[in-house]
């Protein structure tokens, strides 16, 4: 044999052409450019590829469809129109817990206030962990301990902690009748801790990461200790700490969908997920999860970009 | 041949630079003793433009890195200039790693201005002033990587010219480049030290380098390292290197390189 058999058909062609001729790739299913990240690519081949990201799942949809016909229990299996129907309409009131919409902004305003507070936690720390040797030895342990543990079984400690105590009781305000007293403080807790470690050890890394010869320079032009921690660690492990955050907003949208699904929450599409569950209402079961997993690709998507503005510099160092 | 010339030079405002008898000792990864430096001393007065050239791994690099303060000596002793302080007005420029890749030229170049707290808009006028005497006018919102070789090292050059240094360390600046332009960087820095009138120390391995540059070669002999000769550099500048008295000059210190000399 000639060539390995690894080596598949073609493989003497331009680079380019060959990126067209993968059949699929996971970046170009989820939209982003592959490759270089310039984007340029032939305009018969866009059109091609985008109809092609578009040709399985309706393919996928019409089987769901057919299936759900000849089975015909929708408690079980709701036909694909029945889905469509919850999400053309996300204003409906479902029971006592609200709408698909309202739901998914409690949840999106939980992670995100959590997130928030782990993305400055875990930022802080993890620069000062990674650039003084005293603070990195002495809190390593703990770390190391807390990091594996499942942020979910935080949540028992959380509640007992926090009681039912809401966003605005914190800054005294009790009762606002408004989305904020859906904002439980255990909750915001437990988004945070599943926020909080990917981006400390993220950061930790990249602050480990940063080149003795940024820190010699930056010295030699004379920064003091704390411009190295703004003007050479920050940006120099930011690459790292964007990643971190990626993670970070992931896990969180993971977790809050799991702590909503627990006895103690009232609100929530996590909630919502579970009581329609109970109620045997199987199409707003899947209509909250497609909104559960489109929302988290539009958050992983955010944060690529977000990434790729504002570091063009990663992987070109010189 | 060390140099040794304190009571030649008894004005003390004169001198840039003095050492005497440092030497220094590395312990590699496996446990073995590294001598790099051994009784080094040298004297280096204000506007001198000192270049050491050696072979690569003599322990160049770590006399500069103990001239600056990045690194202690084991012995010996170590005096800079009376007003002379790391992190003030020495600047170091390396041969990799010069520039932040996060930031744009004129932002580098402005990086020790910024660091001392100068407003946005001077230390802004300043980096361009810089970036046009270095030839790069029209790359000031370029980032490193979008820059050549030879233009980061103007880049790096304006950076360190941008504190004002007295004393500006240079560890094989053009290393990386290619030849055509490492003429075209050594005539840039010869006219910006004979403009500026700045204390150079110059490391390189290329004995051509060092006798264009210099007003002072010194040869630095291998493990460990140490100074083996010295040669004073009268010709005119700008330097031709097309006369028999380069050639010859160029000779000798190849030989005493080569530890082919007497």
């Amino acid at each position: 044999m000639t060539c390995p058999f690894w080596r598949k058909r073609g493989t003497n062609l331009p680079e380019d052409v060959q990126e067209n001729r993968k059949p699929w790739r996971l970046s170009k299913l989820l939209g982003y450019p592959s490759g270089d990240g310039s984007g340029r690519e032939p305009r018969i081949s866009e059109a091609r590829s985008s109809l092609g990201r578009m040709i399985v799942p309706v393919i996928l949809l019409l089987i769901w469809q057919i299936a759900a016909g000849w089975l015909n229990q929708p408690w079980i299996f709701p036909p694909v129109t029945r889905v469509i129907e919850q999400l053309v309409h996300p204003l409906r009131e479902h029971y006592a817990s609200g709408s698909l919409l309202s739901n998914t902004f409690i949840s999106l305003l939980r992670v995100l206030l959590g997130f928030l507070l782990a993305a400055v936690a875990g930022i802080g720390l993890g620069i000062a962990m990674g650039s003084i040797r005293i603070i990195r030895n002495s809190l390593e342990p703990i770390v190391e301990i807390l990091r594996p543990l499942c942020p979910i079984a935080w949540l028992p400690f959380a509640i007992a902690v926090f009681k039912r105590g809401t966003l605005p009781q914190l800054f005294g305000f009790g009762y606002t009748r408004t989305v904020f007293d859906q904002v439980q403080l255990g909750m915001v807790f437990v988004i945070f801790v599943g926020g909080f470690f990917p981006v400390l050890t993220n950061t930790l890394d990249g602050v480990m990461g940063v080149r003795r010869n940024y820190l010699l320079l930056a010295r030699a032009l004379g920064a003091k200790p704390m411009q190295l921690f703004l003007h050479v660690y920050l940006p120099a492990s930011m690459p790292m700490i964007l990643t971190g955050l990626r993670q970070g907003l992931g896990l969180c949208w993971f977790v809050i969908i799991a702590a909503e699904m627990l006895p103690g929450a009232e609100t929530g599409i996590g909630y919502l997920l579970i009581f329609a569950s109970d109620n045997a209402a199987m199409d707003i079961v899947i209509a909250a999860m497609l909104i559960v997993g489109g929302i988290g690709a539009i958050l992983s998507l955010m944060m690529r970009k977000i990434m790729s503005g504002l570091i063009r510099w990663h992987g070109k160092e010189i | 041949m060390t140099l040794d010339g304190t009571d030649k030079h008894p004005k003390e405002k004169l001198i840039a630079l003095e050492l005497r008898g440092v030497c220094k000792t590395f312990r590699s990864d496996t446990g073995d003793r590294v001598k790099a430096l051994n009784d080094v001393s040298l004297l280096v007065h204000r506007g001198e433009f000192v270049t050491i050239v050696g072979a690569t791994g003599c322990g160049k690099t770590t006399l500069l890195n103990l001239i600056a303060g990045l690194d202690m000596a084991d012995d010996g002793y170590l005096r800079l200039g009376e007003d002379l302080r790391f992190g003030d007005n020495i600047a170091h420029v390396f041969q990799h790693y010069t520039l932040f890749p996060w930031r744009t030229a004129v932002s580098n170049v402005s990086f020790g201005l910024q660091m001392r707290g100068l407003p946005r808009s001077e230390r802004q006028t300043r980096a361009e002033e810089l970036l046009t005497r270095v030839g790069l006018k029209g790359f000031e919102n370029a980032y490193p990587h979008e820059l050549s070789g030879g233009m980061r090292q103007r880049a790096a050059i304006a950076q360190a010219l941008a504190i004002e240094p007295k004393l500006l360390l240079m560890d094989e600046p053009f290393g990386a480049v290619d030849d055509s332009t490492r003429t075209e960087l050594q005539q840039m820095l010869t006219d910006l030290w004979q403009e500026n009138q700045t204390t150079v120390i110059f490391v390189t391995h290329n004995v051509d380098e060092a006798i264009v540059l210099g007003s002072r070669v010194l040869v630095f002999s291998e493990r460990p390292g140490k100074i083996s000769c010295e040669f004073k550099i009268c010709l005119p500048r700008p330097r031709n290197r097309i006369t028999k008295e380069f050639t010859d000059l160029f000779i000798h210190v190849r030989k005493s390189l080569s530890g082919q000399l007497d």
